[in-house]
């Protein structure tokens, strides 16, 4: 069945059979709402189940917040019985995910790789649903849906993150996630419902919409940019160092094999065995790489945050010149 | 039990003392044995007992050694003694066949199994026990069992009637250890000489007699020239003992041992514990003199004697009555006083006593003035020599005798002239005999005088500051420089240019930190408020000022050791820089060119070095020169351990990372502690300057990312404030600065004021400076000032224009200076503003970035760096794998470098553009 799914593109849908209005993304805001504030993360879980080539998810619960006070919170015995419990009302129940919120677009990090990595380990068609309370607050409603690619569960399966192991995967950045589209559904009494309400409501519930003050966003955008970027260059300045000292070190092996090479030639032609052979690689041990996934995630995280600059400007670019055209119409 | 763990030779002088008829014979004899008799009779004596006595006095011996051991529980040499006696036991089986095996042997074997078993039991004692000794124990145990299943029924005898047998026993013992010290044994000779000088106090006439002439004797070996009446001494005092000890001489005629051993064993056993308790006083007692004799222990009798010297100090009797007192004579007797030196057992005291008796004679007889020094010379030096102990610093008595005796030699080398002393003149050379030649005599009194000084240090370091005995030992330092001053003089008319730079350093170390309040005083014009005081301004000479340019000028000119001029220099500065003369002590330091070669000097001369720099910047700070000052001060206190750089205590921290030796050495650095600079004032005066620099540079460098800090201590300290989490008024002088830079970065110089300068703060820190009010002035002055430019700073932004007059009322400035200080501002593109001449306005530019612009340009720099980076991983791949990969690649990398290098010159020129569009150009600030 998954395979299938996946053979499909994965397609992520969210079906909504019963009359629970939105009633997936409604609990996430609310979650967020209630829980988290700043830059203060809430997670959850999501269940559904894989009909033909949608991944639908019908439902979801929060993990709980927990403070260091209840340190033994066993949060897998809650999570069964809490599954226990929806079965008993005949909700669907299958685990296919988890969902976490993300403040100004920071969301890739090592946390999210490990967890994402043993869900999508255990159970095949698990996506990771992003959801952006400040773009949400902004007026556009900003959820998306992740998966690791193929290439990067390999990669996560070996536990091989140096820069070989990389490069024979030929891993980037930009192919280390596939984002999976979302298709919101409605039933129809739903949407009904809806049209109706945009009727009614007025002009001003929009106008959030046409919020021309850009800068705190950005600077934001930017402070988070900046700090990712220092630690960019330190990663890099670090991995640096490891192929100097990678290429000092060829160039003292290939001397000495040269070396070596020499005597053994006078050796023979002075008619002395040869020199026996020596282990090479125990005389240079080659340094210890870097690990480069944390690079990855940092790029990763680069471009992320650029694209959310970039939409953000190209927006609000927008909004200007209506502003401008507004301004001159009058 | 006790009894029988006595070694032997504590059996013997036990027998001594019994019985107090004994005692004062028996030693008698013995020391009269080691004296007196004659040779052959002790042979004739060795001769006959041979064969058995040799044999069981191997044996006793080793008894003895066992039974030391088990005293003192140690096991391993119990057993190693054990197994040698054993060996010693087969060896001596023939007499043994022939006379029985002896009882003291059982009687050991015996105790000695007890004594194990006893051992074996005591589980807490054993566990005590270290490793060895516990399996030196166990091993001993076992063999002492199998090796007495053999004396069985011996041991079963002794043990029924132990009494008996150990009389017996003793009497063997006793007879053996009267022969071991009849014949050459070293111990039992000591014991009987110790035991004979104990007995002193009993018999004291006879002892003190007896000594005079054992003196008197070791006199005629050096001086021959008092040879009959000690003769007659000695005769007496020999037939005197020789009656005492009579009967003894008569028992030893006979059988020495048996003698003794009738009246030992007739004497009961509480006699005989009495006896010993006696002794063991007396012991204690004796333990000071056998100090001194051991040293002389090889030497025999004679030496002993020589070193009781001490004893007879009470009259001394240097010479003998008849004998010509002349030079030679004494020097002869100074020599043999001084032949004691450093041995271990001179009693230090009495040398000097007999030295000062010697010179006393010396002046009685009027032996002239040369032979007067050189015993001075030679009582300073034993006073100096009277602690062993170079780290040990002198009781202030001895000190004080010691400064005495200098002033005396002082006197003696002013008085006359005619005396020539120094190093360098041997001692065979020396003329101290009166006559037309002028004295030479061989001794340097600057070296004493030095050694003085450091003694005056010493003693200064070990007193407790805060005690009046430290007010009293410093009152001596009016002397210590008067005894310098009249050395100077002194030397200035005949010592070598060295020894005159050297004095003066000497000089200039007690002159260099004291503040001069009388020139002070007569530099402002003041007169002293009454007559008297007058009259004493006047009579003083000359400032320190000028003293400390002379001496030093000299020393700069002829002196050619470096540490010398260094320190001269570095005192030259502090002076200049204690009494406000900023710019003659910074142009000193910075022509000295001490700064760059400081770190090669040792410890002392960089802790004179530390602190000439911060009383440097303690000085610029009064002259407003914050900077300056800040930079003077930045290295000392950056650290955090000022205390330590200036020699004023060691801090607790580094306690682990120093052994006790190290601590040694640094406490011997320290500086006394009236010499200490305030670390208060020190660490006030730093802040305080940091904050005018730091609270204005940070209002212009907010959003800058390069910005850096100028004080770490400070944006330390200001961190510190604001964790606090309540803030209540300020206590401490940090707090009051913390709270002063607050308010400061307001722009609120009202607010600063009152924190910098109050009550607490005044009677903490800025009542110290001799010029209080000055200062403080100075300080508002530069308040106001820097609040001037910090609020500038802030709240430029939401200014269009604001006006010069609001302005100079505010901060309570004129609006000249006003004007000056905004005009700096702008030219140093600080503010982006221009002035309005008018209207007397300040109109602002608004060029400033937004903090969004601001941002966008540290991202552009960060990227830059990280392209920069990026390219360097690109190089280094290339120089790795460039012979194997193709050219197209290599070549179309570096046709893409320049398209770069395009962009990222035309970022920077347009960057360029920007800054001289009116954009603050952060290398041209002020910091």
């Amino acid at each position: 069945k998954a395979s299938r799914w996946q053979k499909n593109g994965g397609k992520v849908m969210f079906a909504f059979s019963f009359p629970l209005l939105s009633q997936v993304v409604l609990k996430i805001i609310k979650h967020y709402q209630e829980e988290g504030q700043g830059s203060e993360v809430v997670q959850g879980v999501l269940l559904g189940l894989v009909v033909e080539d949608r991944l639908e998810i019908t439902n979801c619960f929060p993990f709980p917040q927990h403070t260091e006070d209840d340190a033994d919170f066993d949060e897998v015995q809650y999570q069964m019985e809490m599954m226990r419990s929806l079965r008993h009302v005949n909700i669907d129940h299958l685990h296919v995910g988890w969902y976490q919120s993300t403040y100004y677009g920071s969301f890739v990090s090592r946390a999210l790789l490990d967890s994402q990595f043993s869900y999508q380990h255990a159970i095949e068609e698990s996506v990771v649903l992003i959801y952006d309370p400040i773009k949400t607050a902004q007026g556009s409603l900003s959820l998306k849906a992740y998966r690791l690619t193929p290439k990067l569960m390999e990669i996560c399966k070996e536990k091989d993150f140096t820069p070989e192991g990389l490069k024979k995967a030929s891993v980037g950045f930009e192919n280390m996630f596939e984002e999976v589209p979302i298709v919101i559904k409605n039933s129809h009494l739903i949407n009904v419902l809806l049209w109706e309400l945009e009727d009614k409501s007025t002009v001003s519930d929009k106008h959030e919409l046409l919020n021309l003050s850009s800068s705190n966003h950005l600077e934001k955008s930017l402070q988070l940019l900046m700090d990712r970027v220092d630690d960019l260059n330190q990663d890099i300045v670090k991995y640096n160092t490891y192929s100097r000292n990678l290429s000092k070190q060829q160039q003292q092996k290939h001397q000495y094999l040269q070396r070596r090479q020499q005597e053994n030639a006078q050796r023979q032609s002075r008619g002395e065995p040869p020199l026996p052979e020596e282990d090479i690689s125990k005389l240079f041990k080659p340094p210890q790489a870097p690990p480069r996934m944390d690079t990855l995630l940092i790029a990763g995280q680069i471009n992320n945050y650029c694209q959310n600059v970039k939409e953000f400007t190209s927006q609000n670019l927008g909004k200007l010149f209506m502003a401008e055209a507004l301004q001159g119409h009058n | 039990m006790s009894r029988f763990f006595a070694t032997g030779s504590d059996s013997e002088s036990e027998e001594s003392s019994s019985g107090d008829e004994i005692t004062s014979k028996a030693p008698g004899t013995t020391i009269k044995q080691s004296l007196l008799l004659s040779d052959d009779e002790e042979d004739t004596k060795r001769v006959v007992r041979s064969a058995k006595d040799k044999r069981f006095e191997e044996l006793t011996n080793l008894i003895k050694t066992i039974r030391n051991a088990m005293k003192i529980r140690d096991m391993a040499k119990c057993l190693e003694e054990f197994e040698q006696l054993c060996r010693a036991f087969l060896k001596s089986k023939n007499i043994v066949d022939k006379e029985g095996v002896p009882q003291f042997y059982i009687r050991l074997l015996a105790d000695l199994e007890d004594y194990l078993n006893q051992l074996w039991e005591d589980k807490e004692g054993k566990k005590k026990m270290n490793k060895n000794n516990a399996k030196a124990l166990s091993t001993l145990r076992q063999k002492i069992r199998k090796y007495n299943r053999d004396f069985e029924t011996e041991i079963a005898s002794y043990k029924e009637n132990p009494q008996e047998s150990a009389d017996e026993e003793e009497e063997k013992e006793q007879e053996d250890s009267g022969s071991s010290s009849e014949s050459d044994d070293d111990a039992g000779e000591e014991v009987s000489a110790k035991s004979f000088l104990k007995k002193k106090p009993e018999g004291a006439s006879e002892a003190s007699k007896f000594l005079k002439t054992a003196k008197g004797s070791g006199d005629e070996s050096s001086s021959s020239d008092e040879d009959d009446d000690d003769d007659e001494d000695w005769g007496g005092d020999s037939e005197e003992s020789g009656s005492e000890s009579s009967d003894d001489e008569e028992g030893k005629g006979k059988s020495l041992a048996t003698a003794f051993l009738k009246k030992v064993s007739s004497t009961d056993k509480s006699g005989m514990k009495k006896a010993e308790k006696r002794k063991k006083q007396k012991k204690e007692r004796a333990g000071e003199l056998q100090e001194g004799e051991g040293v002389e222990d090889g030497e025999g009798p004679w030496e002993k004697v020589k070193g009781g010297v001490p004893l007879v100090k009470e009259k001394p009797k240097m010479f003998a009555k008849g004998t010509e007192i002349n030079v030679p004579v004494v020097v002869k007797k100074l020599n043999e006083i001084l032949q004691a030196r450093g041995k271990k057992g001179t009693d230090r005291a009495a040398q000097i006593d007999l030295l000062h008796a010697l010179a006393a004679i010396a002046a009685e007889n009027n032996l002239g003035q040369g032979i007067m020094v050189k015993i001075k010379f030679n009582i300073i030096a034993s006073l100096y020599d009277y602690n062993p102990n170079l780290a040990a610093f002198m009781k202030a008595d001895m000190w004080k005798k010691c400064l005495d005796c200098i002033d005396e030699l002082l006197d003696i080398l002013f008085e006359h002239n005619n005396i020539f002393i120094g190093e360098n003149i041997a001692e065979d050379s020396e003329n101290l005999i009166i006559s037309d030649q002028p004295f030479r005599v061989r001794g340097c009194v600057l070296t004493l005088v030095e050694r003085m000084d450091e003694e005056f240090t010493k003693i200064m370091q070990n007193t407790d500051p805060h005690s009046q005995e430290y007010v009293d030992n410093l009152k001596d330092e009016g002397r210590v420089c008067g005894i310098i001053d009249r050395l100077l003089s002194y030397l200035e008319n005949k010592g070598s240019t060295e020894e005159i730079c050297r004095v003066y350093l000497r000089r200039i170390m007690h002159t260099y930190y004291k503040f001069d309040y009388k020139a002070h005083r007569r530099s402002l014009g003041l007169q002293g408020e009454t007559k008297s005081e007058q009259d004493q301004e006047e009579s003083e000479a000359e400032d320190s000022a000028i003293i400390m340019d002379r001496l030093c000028k000299f020393i700069y000119a002829k002196d050619r050791t470096d540490r010398i001029r260094t320190c001269a220099i570095l005192c030259h500065i502090y002076h200049h820089a204690l009494h406000s003369r900023w710019y003659q002590a910074r142009d000193l330091m910075l022509m000295s060119h001490l700064q760059d070669n400081i770190q090669h000097a040792d410890p002392p001369v960089q802790i004179l070095y530390n602190r000439t720099m911060v009383q440097l910047g303690i000085c610029a700070f009064r002259q407003g020169m914050i900077k300056d000052a800040h930079n003077a001060l930045l290295d000392i206190q950056s650290s955090g351990r000022a205390k330590e750089l200036l020699g004023q205590g060691l801090l607790m921290r580094n306690m682990q990372e120093r052994n006790a030796e190290q601590e040694k050495i640094e406490k011997r650095r320290q500086v006394p502690f009236h010499m200490h600079i305030n670390l208060e004032l020190l660490e006030c005066v730093y802040l305080v300057s940091a904050m005018l620099l730091e609270i204005p540079y940070m209002a212009a460098h907010e959003f800058d990312a390069r910005r850096r800090m100028i004080s770490k201590q400070f944006h330390h300290q200001l961190r510190v404030g604001e964790r606090q989490p309540l803030l209540g008024p300020p206590e401490s002088m940090r707090e009051h600065v913390v709270a002063a830079s607050k308010a400061m970065k307001m722009g609120d110089w009202r607010t600063c004021h009152s924190f910098i300068i109050n009550e607490k703060m005044n009677s903490k820190v800025w009542d110290l400076f001799p010029e209080t009010q000055r200062v403080r002035e100075m300080l508002v002055r530069k308040i106001q000032e820097e609040s001037l430019r910090t609020y500038l700073f802030t709240y430029s932004s939401v200014y269009d224009s604001i006006s010069m007059e609001t302005l100079s009322e505010m901060f309570e400035l004129e609006i000249p200076t006003v004007h000056s200080i905004i005009s700096k501002m702008i030219i140093n593109e600080e503010l982006m503003a221009s002035l309005d001449q008018p209207t007397q306005t300040v109109v602002m530019h608004r060029t400033e970035p937004t903090s969004l612009q601001n941002m966008a340009l540290q991202l552009a720099e960060k990227l830059g760096s990280l392209v920069e980076n990026n390219e360097r991983i690109f190089d280094l791949k290339q120089g790795v794998y460039g012979g194997y990969f193709n050219r197209d690649q290599k070549g179309g990398y570096q046709q893409k470098q320049p398209y770069q290098r395009d962009q990222k010159g035309g970022y920077q020129q347009k960057q360029g553009g920007y800054q001289r569009g009116g954009y603050r150009n952060q290398n041209q600030s002020n910091y």
